[in-house]
């Protein structure tokens, strides 16, 4: 983590010439940026050092001094705490979202850190929600203060509306946590009375001995059967009442007839009760359940992504008078102000000032567009060139940004067609079993009608397809778990099961193959007055205007010429005026006023003075550092590797060569790109597409799945099935090999439920299962197959 | 045997009792993160370098 070319805190590549170190641990560790290193000093200077050696995964990237506490301010007036907070005389209390946050060690840096804070009485975080509830006294400390502090740490923190700390995931976990510990606290008080009654039935007891021990398990049993079992009752009324009945309702039959009986041989003296089976069926049942719903919620929380693309504060411009509020406070047709290089906060149209914008984060499509007044502005792209003054829409959850959220957010709770499947079979499964429960009641009831209920009991329980209806889900619930782990966040349920039956991976090069990082590979000099090291400087300086990405190849640190009236030209390059002469840079058009038809494998650059040819720059991208290893271990899994590229055909023939893929495409528009994945699709192959989603947002959506690398373009990636974080590619393989591995527990899983139930069914049947095995043994079945796919969580 | 019927209602109370405790450390957010907790016990709070700063 410390190596000498990755920043030590977020550990992305440090820029060219940049010597910024933080000096920890006794040793000079170096950072990418100004930002990185004022929070690792903090850090430092706060005595939590050790957040380095306990973190999981390297902090987010910093990017500005986070010491810019401005912004937080406008978060201290008594508005805002109203607004945010749950206030009284004294303390208030509030949940605030802390964007970046990604393990224990993070969560136990913020808690340590705002304890510190004079006035803070606690604070909770919540790693896996990335929310924080903090209480504190807010006589002399703002929310604000806070906030800026979360900041300083290199979070992005958003306050909440007091109402979004009831969030449906936690409701869901806590209620599942209390019916679990009622099933299992009950079920070992039954089992202990049940040991007493069958141990009478052996060696005699006492029939009033009897009668109050089974009234006792009556007391214990009643709230196992309404309160923790009542999810599976709710669920097979509302089967039934939607024509669909799942394997809730066998089991609610069971439940409910065996509760029903008990209870009844409870108050008459009949001959048995079964408490301790509904008991022990019940709480295997719910623990089955909470082991899915545990894996279930550790799929990620997009906000994440989402949360750093709108920013918290707006300057409105209210007659006349600019004041800077949080963006929630924005209503429709306020008027804002956006400086070039913020974000846009809201929805809105243009009233003043001619622009361009940076949407690529919404449409894919990199190149900024120009915005005159009059155009839409969305929210979460980025102003590029000068200041406008917007008049607002829509905002919040009404923006197009909001609405592409709320998307991925249904992403999130959609099945795969797999485990659809499998539900709409276990239901037929359901309706045959209930009809083989009749003919067997039928059955015993003229053969032997004192057993005909037991056996019919005992048939209902021990066919009940639980371990069927748990063998897909339960796989799929782990697989998607563990592939956060691994730090590959599925977004489509679906994307495991074609993943696993892949046949061609298709590449995109800049970006996903590449780093997506340009560098200066070689000058030409053309002007015998300049040498090489002052044409780079001074393309650094007129480069400074530029937005493009290109224009970061010649980022440099080092001290630069002046540059007057630098100017920005949108898709051609920029300009300016260093001592008296004209300087341009960019492309061969725009530098030099003449068309140059040289054009290569790399992407070239002019740098021209006064309209004549200085340096003729080469820029290329780097290859990624594990890419053609990558490829090796999918071509020795027997996947077919493609690549296509918008880039011409020299860089991506070389590209190619490095890297032995035979199939490679160059020039490429989307359309094209889309029109190899069909043509490969129609030979039969299921295609994985790997693209970093600019320009590829149709691409991706067309491949039967796709894996976007995770610092693209973030909302593109709303299209692709899973993202990867993190500069490596490898994340790509083990996709694969997991997807494998989870379908073949899936197979092992089905084959198991199916030969379980089919072995016991007419054991059942023949009256040879009591009712307590029956549930022992339904149990065991859906646990075997729950702990089987909980061994992907394992898997590496 | 009759001390069971003194003992077994006894054992009911605080079970009981045990399931309102569970119910209210639920509620009060105690097992919203299973995962920190099992490794907070790891870090020290290394305050000297702070100190260090203050003198």
């Amino acid at each position: 983590m410390a190596s000498t070319d990755t920043c030590f805190h977020c550990a992305l590549p440090n820029p060219r010439g940049c010597d910024l170190t933080v000096e920890i641990g006794g040793r000079e560790r170096p950072v990418c940026c100004p930002g990185c290193k004022a929070v690792a000093e903090l850090i430092r200077d706060s005595g939590m050092s050790n957040y380095y050696t306990m973190r999981d995964a390297p902090s987010p990237g910093v990017g500005k001094p986070p010491d810019d506490i401005a912004e937080w301010q406008v978060f201290n007036s008594d508005e805002m705490l109203q607004a945010f907070a749950d206030v009284n005389p004294i303390t208030a209390e509030a949940t605030i979202y802390a964007g970046g946050m990604y393990c224990s060690a993070c969560s136990w840096l913020i808690e340590t850190s705002l304890s510190e804070i004079p006035g803070v009485s606690s604070v909770d975080v919540n790693p896996i929600t990335h929310r924080l509830r903090i209480r504190w006294l807010h006589e002399n400390l703002g929310l604000g203060d806070l906030l800026a502090r979360l900041s300083g740490l290199g979070y992005q923190p958003q306050p909440l509306a007091p109402d979004d700390s009831s969030r449906p995931e936690i409701a869901e976990q806590r209620m599942a946590l209390k019916r679990l510990l009622v099933a299992s606290l009950g079920m070992m008080q039954v089992m202990m009375f049940a040991v007493g009654l069958y141990a009478g039935d052996f060696q005699g007891i006492d029939a009033d001995m009897q009668r109050f021990l089974r009234l006792v398990s009556f007391f214990v049993a009643t709230p196992v059967v309404f309160y923790a079992a009542k999810p599976f009752f709710v669920s097979a009324l509302r089967g039934v009442v939607a024509r669909k009945p799942g394997m809730d309702l066998p089991v609610s039959i069971a439940i409910g007839a065996a509760y029903a009986a008990s209870v009844y041989a409870t108050f008459t003296n009949g001959p048995a009760v079964w408490f301790d089976s509904v008991a022990m069926f019940v709480f295997f049942l719910t623990l089955g359940r909470y082991l899915e719903m545990r894996a279930r919620h550790r799929s990620i929380d997009r906000g994440v992504a989402l949360s750093q693309l709108v920013p918290n504060t707006a300057t409105r411009i209210l007659d006349g008078e600019r004041s800077v509020v949080p963006v929630a406070q924005l209503a429709t047709d306020d008027v804002v102000l956006i400086r070039a290089g913020e974000s846009i906060p809201a929805d809105g149209i243009i009233v003043s000032g001619t622009t361009s914008v940076d949407e690529a984060l919404l449409t894919g499509e990199a190149k900024p567009r120009p915005r005159t007044p009059g155009d839409r502005l969305a929210a979460g792209s980025v102003n590029l060139d000068a200041i406008v003054e917007m008049r607002v829409v829509s905002t919040g959850n009404d923006t197009t940004l909001g609405a592409i959220s709320r998307m991925s957010e249904r992403a999130r709770f959609t099945r795969p067609q797999f485990v659809n499947v499998a539900d709409r079979i276990a239901s037929y499964v359901v309706v045959a079993l209930l009809f083989i429960a009749t003919a067997v009641a039928l059955y015993w009831y003229l053969v032997a009608p004192e057993r005909a209920f037991v056996i019919t009991l005992s048939v209902l329980v021990v066919t009940c397809p639980c371990a069927l209806a748990l063998a897909t889900p339960a796989a799929f619930a782990a697989a998607g778990s563990r592939l956060s782990e691994l730090k590959l966040l599925v977004t489509n349920g679906n994307a495991i099961e074609v993943l696993a039956e892949a046949t061609q991976v298709v590449f995109d090069k800049t970006g996903t193959l590449t780093l997506g990082k340009p560098e200066v590979q070689s000058v030409q000099i053309l002007h015998d007055d300049y040498d090489e090291a002052e044409c780079l400087q001074i393309a650094a300086a007129l480069e400074q205007a530029s937005t493009h990405p290109i224009a970061r190849a010649f980022r440099s640190d080092g001290p630069l010429p002046v540059v007057s009236d630098a100017e920005n030209h949108v898709a051609q390059g920029a300009s300016g005026t260093i001592g008296t002469s004209q300087w341009r840079i960019g492309n061969a058009l725009f530098a030099l006023d003449e068309p140059v038809s040289d054009e290569d494998s790399s992407t070239v650059i002019y740098l021209g003075i006064d309209g004549r040819k200085v340096a003729r720059f080469e820029i290329t991208d780097a290859l990624r550092p594990d890419a053609s290893e990558t490829l090796n271990t999918l071509r020795s899994m027997g996947i077919k590797l493609s690549l296509v590229s918008g880039d011409n055909a020299g860089a991506v023939r070389e590209l190619a060569r490095s890297l032995n893929i035979d199939d490679a495409h160059s020039d490429c528009t989307p359309a094209d790109k889309l029109r190899i994945i069909e043509a490969l699709q129609a030979g039969g192959e299921r295609v994985v597409m790997v693209g970093d989603g600019i320009n590829d947002a149709p691409v991706l959506a067309g491949a039967d799945t796709s894996i976007a690398p995770g610092h693209g373009a973030l909302l593109a990636q709303t299209s692709a099935d899973v993202i990867m974080i993190g500069e490596s590619l490898q994340p790509v393989t083990t996709a694969l090999k997991l997807s494998r591995a989870t379908l073949r527990i899936v197979r092992q899983n089905l084959t198991w439920a199916v030969v379980y139930n089919v072995t016991a069914l007419p054991l059942a049947m023949a009256g040879m299962v009591p009712p307590w095995l029956a549930a022992i043994g339904m149990s065991a079945s859906s646990l075997v197959v729950v702990l089987n796919a909980l061994r992907l969580n394992r898997y590496s | 045997m009759s001390i069971l019927y003194v003992l077994i209602p006894l054992a009911l109370l605080i079970l009981g009792a045990a399931v309102w405790a569970f119910f209210w450390a639920v509620g009060n957010g105690q097992f919203d993160d299973l995962d920190t907790p099992a490794v907070r016990i790891l870090m020290d709070d290394d305050k000297a370098p702070k100190k260090d700063n203050d003198e």
